[in-house]
């Protein structure tokens, strides 16, 4: 994991203030996003000493999956969060990692779907 | 295996046979196991994990009828116990997975009085496809039919258990019609085309035969639309749907008789739905299960999936049960109907590879084209070829030609809205040059003109010295614009599975009747058995599905 310099956070601030959420700069990872929101190991993670991997209940306790899709309704060439496959409710890690760099799901099977993807 | 000690009545039919004989089940393991050592058997019984088996003998023992590869993969999970039950509610039939089968299933118990719950994994109803199609009965002759029927066992390279295709072929037309009727009540945008869109059967029969073939589309909108829009109907019809509740394990009494379903939440908690009258399974194939893939169809490692979460569910909790999974070497299906018009996809134009070299003679079906394509480099990918007399000089070939004007909707560099298509699959190209349009196909330049060089040559003589094809298909490619259609060969579903009777019902190694246990969709066996899926009948596929559904949902619904 990379660590929170001062200045990624100052970087994810100000990038927040842009672009809230689905425009987020391509080479900030999700960890830091969220560090910069004031969210801690634990409030993924849980305390256990066994940490278990975290999984998309954990994300839509936050984030709704609804409004999210509202908000990239827009977004060309189609709303990635909200799809034929899966409506709204797309595994968001399926393309979202938060502690290494995310990746384009759509775009392996989809020619011409190139997300950019936070 | 059972063959020897074997209880059944003599008349068993060869399909049945076969797959008791050389079929996949938890009984076939354990036998064979015990047949090594006892040290097996005692370890298969107390944890049920194959795996579990670490001594050279175990290992030797605890194979497959191919004598190859073991099941480590499917171990039997302890099962969950009542403590982590969180909620239990009782139905008369529990449909697992929402699909072109399923839902149908569904609501054809209900609307024969049955209480109905459909478990879903995923958080909506799933499918694909457009097209569903049965025999309009009313209007073919039995010669026809039967001919029909004679020519899908064919294509299945006789494989099949002729029962099934035709539970298919006598009782297609009536469910199929019932499912537009429905989904029409549900808003779906859904027709009937009839038989004038069945290309594929020309020459199957000189007698009567018609076709009912739903159509839902145009695309986008596909039998997934279709399959929501009757979800509403069965919801109506007092069907409860559960989403994001993957089932776990089935529940079994003493006797072995299925009597309910343990799913779990999103949180992982666990609940049990209680069915009465039985358990219907049209949870899909396995596709996205790597380990089942490498064993049952190998062929499959370097080609793209269509589908995601296609675990084989179903095919684990029917095997933990006492089911029998049809030997290896399932059959696969592998098509591109979105890169270039579905109704050219089977003329012979010229075809190269990946890097541009010619590979087949032409006449060669799409459904079949993938085996040529196995490699990691071809990966399923080639190209249909052609210049600008193909509207007068492939005038007669079988399918239905698009003129330049109509083939826009599939180029993506053609500003021409794409409409009916799935745009972001659209792979259809036009060049002035050979060169150029290789690159667009993303082919080797050098080695696609020296293809064509060789081709248009062998054209010139009329003699396919390189692969056989006929002088009538051979056509040459000189006029510039040229055109290319790049198909992707990708997985759509695998279509082998459990072995069931004529009623759906899951066999066990015994050929005996699993109690509760009912198997529909692509997850049910018997009903293809070749290498690959048929495009004789467009609309094989979902039509079985619905067929299926439709019958099995009444059958359960009046136990």
């Amino acid at each position: 994991m990379k660590k929170l310099t001062l200045r990624n956070i100052m970087l994810c601030l100000a990038l927040s203030f842009f672009a809230s959420g689905a425009m987020a700069n391509n080479n900030t990872l999700l960890d830091q996003t969220h560090a910069a929101k004031g969210l801690k190991c634990a409030s993924c993670h849980g305390k256990a000493e066994i940490r278990e991997p975290v999984t998309m209940s954990k994300c839509v306790t936050c984030h709704n999956t609804q409004k999210l899709a509202a908000k990239t309704k827009n977004v060309k060439p189609t709303n990635p969060h909200e799809n034929r496959h899966f409506g709204t409710e797309t595994d968001c890690l399926k393309c979202h990692s938060v502690h290494q760099k995310s990746e384009n799901y759509c775009g392996s099977c989809h020619l011409r779907f190139d997300f950019v993807v936070p | 295996m059972s063959n020897n000690d074997s209880k059944k009545p003599e008349a068993i039919d060869q399909y049945t046979a076969n797959v008791l004989q050389n079929g996949i089940s938890r009984r076939s393991f354990l036998t064979r196991a015990a047949v090594g050592t006892g040290a097996v058997a005692f370890t298969g019984l107390s944890g049920g994990m194959a795996s579990a088996a670490t001594d050279e003998a175990c290992q030797n023992a605890a194979k497959s009828s191919d004598g190859g590869a073991t099941l480590e993969f499917m171990p039997k999970p302890k099962p969950i116990s009542d403590r982590l039950i969180v909620s239990t509610q009782t139905f008369d039939v529990v449909v697992v997975g929402a699909g072109a089968s399923g839902v149908p299933a569904a609501l054809s118990a209900a609307e024969n009085g049955a209480k109905v719950a459909v478990l879903q994994k995923q958080a909506i109803v799933v499918s694909q496809g457009n097209t569903g199609s049965g025999i309009d009965l009313a209007n073919s002759d039995k010669a026809g039919v039967e001919a029909m029927v004679s020519r899908l066992m064919s294509d299945s390279a006789h494989r099949c258990h002729p029962e099934l295709v035709r539970e298919w072929a006598y009782n297609s037309g009536e469910a199929v019609s019932w499912v537009i009727d429905r989904a029409k009540k549900g808003g779906a945008q859904i027709v009937d085309q009839g038989t004038k869109v069945q290309h594929g059967i020309r020459g199957v029969t000189e007698h009567k035969l018609n076709f009912v073939t739903s159509f839902c589309g145009p695309k986008p909108y596909t039998t997934g639309d279709g399959m929501r829009d009757l979800a509403k109907v069965a919801e109506k019809a007092g069907v409860k749907f559960f989403f994001n509740m993957p089932a776990q394990q089935l529940i079994q009494d003493e006797s072995g008789k299925v009597i309910g379903v343990i799913a779990k939440d999103r949180d992982g908690k666990y609940h049990k739905y209680l069915a009465k009258k039985g358990v219907i399974l049209s949870s899909g194939d396995y596709q996205n299960n790597e380990a089942m893939c490498n064993f049952f169809i190998p062929d499959l490692k370097h080609f793209e999936r269509k589908q995601m979460d296609r675990t084989g569910d179903g095919f684990s909790m029917a095997y933990w049960a006492g089911g029998v999974i049809e030997p290896i070497g399932h059959t696969k299906m592998l098509h591109d109907f979105d890169a270039g018009p579905a109704s050219m996809c089977d003329m012979p134009f010229l075809a190269v590879n990946r890097k541009g070299n010619r590979f087949v003679n032409e006449t060669v079906e799409m459904s079949l084209m993938n085996n040529y394509l196995r490699d990691a480099e071809n990966a399923g990918n080639y190209s249909q070829v052609f210049d600008s007399n193909y509207m007068d000089q492939a005038a007669n070939w079988p399918g239905k030609l698009y003129s330049p004007e109509e083939m826009k909707i599939y180029m993506p560099e053609d500003p021409a809205p794409k409409v009916g298509v799935f745009a972001s699959q659209t792979n259809t190209y036009s060049a002035n040059t050979l060169e150029e349009l290789a690159v667009k196909l993303e082919c080797d330049p050098k080695t696609f003109v020296a293809n064509v060089k060789r081709y248009n040559e062998l054209c010139k003589t009329g003699k396919d010295d390189d692969f056989g094809k006929p002088s009538s298909k051979m056509l040459p490619v000189v006029k510039a614009p040229f055109y290319g259609i790049h198909r992707r060969m990708r997985i759509s579903t695998l279509c082998s599975g459990m072995l069931v009777d004529k009623n759906h019902q899951a066999l066990d190694a015994d050929g005996n009747k699993i109690g509760g246990l009912f198997v529909i969709g692509n997850l049910g066996g018997g009903f293809y058995g070749g290498v690959d899926y048929p495009l004789t009948v467009f609309g094989l596929s979902l039509g079985r599905c619905y067929t299926f559904g439709y019958l099995a949902g009444r059958y359960v619904a009046k136990l």
